[in-house]
């Protein structure tokens, strides 16, 4: 256990346990997008910054990435860190004008105007997809491509995403809601990953409940047997 | 939604608000409800909970299971206290005593709270507009005190106010519509979940919270002791409910319907019925006339939902 104190007031925390995650306990509120306690901290949206103290010296930093040393002060509400995280936001406002969540981001931030070229983008590269495909999913069907203004996340070559198993954790992950999946009768389309996956039929009660290619990897994972996956859920005795 | 239970769930966040420990019965559902609607809310939360099973199972003098701020209210009083609550909020935001931030205020309660005992007041706040969440956590009797029938329970089911004998077959009147009374009142978002598809339950509980204005959630919750159901069964219950049309998915979002989880056919009503012992005397004409109101009914909500 180390101590620290977060706007002058005292806070336990466990030694490596990063800083985030302690502020949001304590209930101090840190805006934050590309964080998922799931995942390892990656610092990509850069909204999280805090200022910590450490022997009279101070330095902004994102507190998704800082793990949590003995003594620190951290300020999460001087005018120096909103005015950088106002900044953050201002940039990927302009990077994404069209994003709800991002507009209602910034107003709560007080920012209304943006003063830079706006660009057409509707990801804000945040990563959350991609690390929750590999850390999580262990499919690695998307992953960034290219680098400075022309990052993007994308299936290999933009082309489909062959190893996408549609398990639609980047559509429940994603902060900005621009994955998208659909649902048509026997089908299950990953919108922005260009995968249809054809779904598989109960055999009991006709319903579809998942797609083929998932579950059949899922039984040569466990070793089950090949009619396993005849039934659904709600039929399987 | 509701098929992307694999990995999708793992990404709900870990920490618990209502913690274990707290003495409800084996194979209860509506804990796992209630669990999954607190992590939904997250800390910035009130709970105002009605008197009830999740009142008495999470908070035995010194105890409590709930991790964020919890207040207990007499069973026809937690729409008006949370109403009170958010009033006092607004106000104590306005004159600068308390920081301007997001607090979601949480009326709570089962269904007798809500479709008996509560619904004056639910009714008031739903057509004040306060700014709140109202969840019906829906075990279909009034559990704690011994299984007594309330307005949600189901046609044909026995309980020890309504038992099933020579005289009558178990509830005779058919459980009330409480979604359909809430959506009476226009207000921006009603909609009825199970825990049984606890991603669909967190995000139909998070669009509530982020509703501006009164919101209501309908959470069909298995209880294992008052159905005579085996434990084990809970959740499957609760799945099977859903797929025989019993107790549809659905949402209103200012005024649109829409089914979260639409069945291209529905299962047979015995499916759900074999399963649980307060079914158990039921005639097979009895379920043919049950499983065709069921279908009606069914077929009139997708009617609404076009």
């Amino acid at each position: 256990m180390v101590e620290l104190t977060v706007d002058g007031q005292a806070v336990g925390a466990e030694k490596g346990k990063m800083l985030l995650p302690i502020c949001l306990d304590a209930g101090f509120d840190i805006p934050h997008l590309c964080y998922n306690e799931s995942v390892r901290p990656y610092g990509a949206c850069r909204l999280c910054l805090v200022e910590v103290r450490k022997n009279g010296r101070g330095r902004m930093t994102t507190s998704c990435t800082y793990p949590v040393i003995e003594g620190i002060e951290v300020l999460t509400q001087t005018e120096k860190v909103l005015r950088a995280r106002r900044l953050v936001i201002e940039l990927i406002l302009a990077m994404c004008p069209g994003d709800e969540e991002i507009q209602e981001m910034a107003r709560e931030m007080g920012v209304e105007d943006v003063r830079f070229e706006k660009e057409e983008k509707d990801c804000i590269l945040c990563g959350l997809c991609g690390r929750v495909c590999e850390e999580v999913v262990g499919a690695n069907a998307i992953h960034f491509a290219n680098k400075g203004s022309n990052r993007e996340m994308i299936p290999p070559f933009a082309g489909e995403a062959t190893d996408c198993i549609a398990c639609g954790a980047c559509v429940t992950v994603c902060p900005v809601n621009v994955i998208g999946m659909r649902e048509e009768s026997d089908e299950r389309t990953i919108i922005r990953w260009k995968r249809t996956l054809k779904m598989k039929k109960c055999k009991v009660c006709g319903n579809y409940f998942a797609p083929w290619f998932q579950l059949e990897k899922f039984r040569q994972q466990a070793g089950l047997p090949t009619d396993f996956f005849d039934t659904c859920y709600s039929c399987r005795e | 939604m509701e098929n992307l239970n694999v990995y999708a769930v793992r990404l709900l966040t870990q920490k618990e608000y209502f913690a274990p420990g707290h003495r409800s019965c084996q194979g209860c559902a509506e804990a796992l409800a209630v669990r999954l609607i607190a992590k939904a809310l997250g800390r910035n939360a009130i709970v105002v909970q009605a008197t009830g099973c999740m009142e008495i199972v999470a908070s035995p003098l010194p105890f409590t299971s709930w991790e964020v701020p919890w207040i207990h209210v007499a069973f026809e009083t937690a729409a008006s206290v949370a109403s009170g609550i958010e009033a006092g909020l607004k106000a104590l935001m306005r004159k600068g005593r308390l920081p301007k931030k997001r607090v979601t205020v949480l009326g709570m309660g089962g269904d007798g709270a809500t479709n008996d005992i509560g619904i004056m007041a639910l009714s008031g706040a739903l057509e004040r507009g306060h700014d709140f969440v109202y969840i019906c956590t829906d075990n279909e009797a009034y559990m704690n005190t011994g299984i007594q029938r309330s307005s949600g329970t189901p046609f044909g089911a026995s309980t020890t106010t309504s038992p099933a004998g020579r005289v009558i077959p178990g509830q005779i009147t058919w459980k009330k519509n409480m979604a359909a009374i809430a959506a009476a009142h226009n207000i921006p978002y009603v909609a009825t979940a199970c825990p049984s598809y606890p991603l669909d339950l967190v995000d139909k509980v998070k669009k509530a919270a982020g509703t501006k204005g009164p919101a209501y959630v309908h959470i069909l919750s298995v209880c294992p002791t008052g159905w005579r159901s085996p434990t084990e069964m809970s959740i499957r219950l609760g799945r099977l409910a859903a797929e025989t049309g019993v107790f549809p998915l659905y949402e209103i979002v200012n005024g649109r319907y829409r089914l979260t989880i639409d069945f291209p056919k529905l299962r047979p009503i015995r499916d759900y019925f074999k399963y649980q012992g307060r079914f158990r005397h039921l005639t097979d004409e009895m379920t043919e006339q049950i499983e065709e109101r069921v279908h009606r009914e069914y077929q009139a909500l997708k009617d609404k939902c076009q």
